[in-house]
């Protein structure tokens, strides 16, 4: 059962009339319960494909399925009940919450909304999602300037489940937070997986790809150059770019 | 025996936050950089690596921070009492500096020969011929395809990776003694952040520079440097050769080692620092990281400042209970 995939889809941005064709002809399949890697360098297309994926963006060509059901629908994207299905947690936690919210009201926000819930029960319920993420009662009612990126980031992800969605697109989550955060998060991560989610993950930083991916497709300028289990591109890259991405992993030539 | 290049002791630097509060920053700052060596420095966000740069070109006064003491020694000359004509003799032309940020790194309404020839002319005088050729050649060292074009190019014509080269470049217009690159790759890919770590060795080598290099990835620095210095919370808690870095006899630098992903199975148990770094100006009295250690006692809380302890050549460690831990 695959529960994104896509066919064939292509970008193309138009700015002073100038053509960039961001993502080209790609297919990618995102299989129930597992989690998929997405790796290249920056403007190979990555961040965009991701938000095609989760809808923000409109493909210039070819389609997305959610459970074999077209997203789209003329100019919009996941119409009611499955806009829940997809969630994504940006890249930069700086910028993604609202600096004049404190994070529970944030999170409380989307619980109210989507699951038409009070006031009283939404921030319940938040409070409950903040407290799996390592966000204890103090600190979920804080504003976000007082809390640290990795916290930050962790508080993005409880925002995201908190619409209980079946696919999480993670654009590069741990880009931007230190290395003991990062483990922090590649935890939750891994006890989300768990629990059943099937997460897209976006990233140049090919350890923690190699650390939760079951599959990985490597992009480079717009397409797909290699796809293939993640124990297969890592121990055997075929294509020469991966070949390069790999090797530049620091401390990999520690290991070999 | 010659003198190390620089003499960090005990350095301490506040912020002023209000007329009256003080806070401090950087608490005890201790190790020497040593002619051509480089240098890693690594600590969590706040660890006041940032700070510690700042100090050594003398760039801590725009931010409202000032050294309250301890002592700063760049090759026989007290920087902490340096005025700021002293400074205009060492900033740009014995110390260089290669910032943070690589996408706002070069002024953005200057073309690059500009920038350039600002770094080139802060040396001997030499006329515009000099100067254009002068800056072509630098542009040649950072490995800059087409010189003669980028010259003449605004920053965002070009790459992160590119641009970063050319701050770079300006860094070592003077040749200097010590370049000071904090975290120089943040926001940079992999494979850029691969070739930036090469020419950085490579100019090195060239030069005979010493760098210092900042960082919160220990990976790359233990790859790369020489040398490595642990800040937890505005202290030294480590300093070491990277090839010792298995030996470590810090509980902080140990959980960073081991929490790296590249050791474990896929999905398999990461090994996490628990608990936030303390916030500044809320620093517990004793040792910082007692309330994230394995290995706390109550003899780490004790009220005063843990120096470090030489645990071998080259390897001093604030931790107390080092010899209890590693048997």
């Amino acid at each position: 059962m695959n529960l994104l995939e896509a066919f064939n889809v292509s970008v193309t941005f138009k700015s002073f009339g100038y053509e960039v064709q961001a993502v080209k002809d790609v297919n990618f399949v995102l299989p129930l319960g597992s989690v998929v890697g997405v790796v290249g360098e920056s403007g190979s297309g990555k961040s965009t494909f991701a938000r095609v994926l989760s809808g923000i963006q409109l493909p210039t060509a070819g389609h997305v399925n959610y459970m074999g059901q077209g997203i789209q629908n003329g100019k919009t994207t996941y119409e009611g009940e499955l806009r829940k299905a997809v969630q994504m947690v940006f890249q930069d936690p700086y910028s993604s919450l609202n600096p004049r919210m404190r994070i529970i009201n944030a999170v409380a926000e989307a619980v109210k909304i989507h699951q038409q819930l009070g006031k009283e029960e939404s921030i319940d319920i938040a409070r409950k999602l903040l407290a799996r993420m390592g966000i204890s009662g103090i600190d979920a009612q804080k504003y976000p300037s007082s809390l640290s990126g990795g916290q930050r980031q962790r508080a993005s992800v409880a925002r995201a489940l908190s619409v209980q969605p079946k696919v999480l697109v993670a654009d590069e989550p741990t880009s931007a937070i230190d290395q003991s955060a990062q483990s922090q998060l590649l935890e939750l991560f891994n006890e989300l997986i768990k629990d059943g989610l099937s997460i897209v993950l976006v990233s140049h930083d090919l350890g923690v790809i190699r650390y939760l991916a079951d599959n990985v497709y490597v992009m480079q300028n717009g397409s797909f150059v290699e796809n293939g289990s993640a124990s297969d591109i890592f121990q055997n890259p075929s294509n020469e770019y991966t070949r390069k991405l790999i090797s530049s992993i620091p401390g990999h030539k520690l290991n070999s | 025996m010659t003198q190390p290049l620089v003499v960090i002791d005990h350095l301490k630097i506040d912020v002023r936050v209000t007329k009256a509060r003080r806070l401090a920053i950087v608490d005890s700052a201790t190790f020497n950089i040593e002619r051509g060596q480089f240098i890693g420095l690594i600590g969590e966000s706040g660890s006041g690596k940032t700070m510690l740069c700042r100090s050594l070109v003398g760039t801590l006064e725009r931010r409202g921070a000032y050294i309250s003491g301890g002592t700063l020694n760049f090759d026989g000359i007290d920087l902490v009492a340096a005025s700021q004509k002293d400074w205009r003799g060492i900033r740009g032309k014995r110390i260089g500096y290669v910032p943070q940020s690589a996408l706002a790194g070069p002024n953005p309404v200057m073309t690059i020969g500009a920038q350039l020839s600002e770094a080139i002319r802060q040396g001997e005088k030499m006329d515009s011929k000099q100067v254009h050729n002068r800056a072509i050649e630098l542009l040649n060292i950072v490995k800059i395809h087409r010189p003669e074009l980028v010259i003449r190019q605004y920053p965002y014509e070009l790459s992160g990776g590119m641009r970063q080269r050319v701050m770079i470049a300006c860094a070592i217009a003077q040749e200097p003694q010590l370049i000071v690159a904090d975290e120089p790759t943040t926001g940079l890919d992999v494979t850029v952040q691969a070739e930036i770590m090469d020419l950085l060795q490579e100019i090195r080598k060239d030069l005979n520079t010493a760098i210092i290099l900042v960082s919160h990835d220990l990976l790359l620095i233990n790859e790369i440097c020489d040398d490595i210095v642990v800040m937890h919370a505005g202290v030294t808690v480590e300093k070491l050769r990277s090839s010792q870095i298995k030996d470590t006899r810090h509980p902080y630098t140990q959980a960073l080692y081991n929490s790296r992903i590249d050791i474990v199975e896929p999905r398999g148990k990461l090994v996490t620092i628990k608990g936030q770094p303390p916030t500044v100006g809320a620093w517990p009295s004793g040792c910082r990281f007692a309330g994230r250690c394995d290995f706390v006692k109550d003899s780490c809380s004790v009220e005063k400042e843990i120096p470090l302890i030489t645990v071998g050549d080259n390897h001093g460690t604030a931790c107390l209970q080092y010899s209890e831990i590693w048997k």
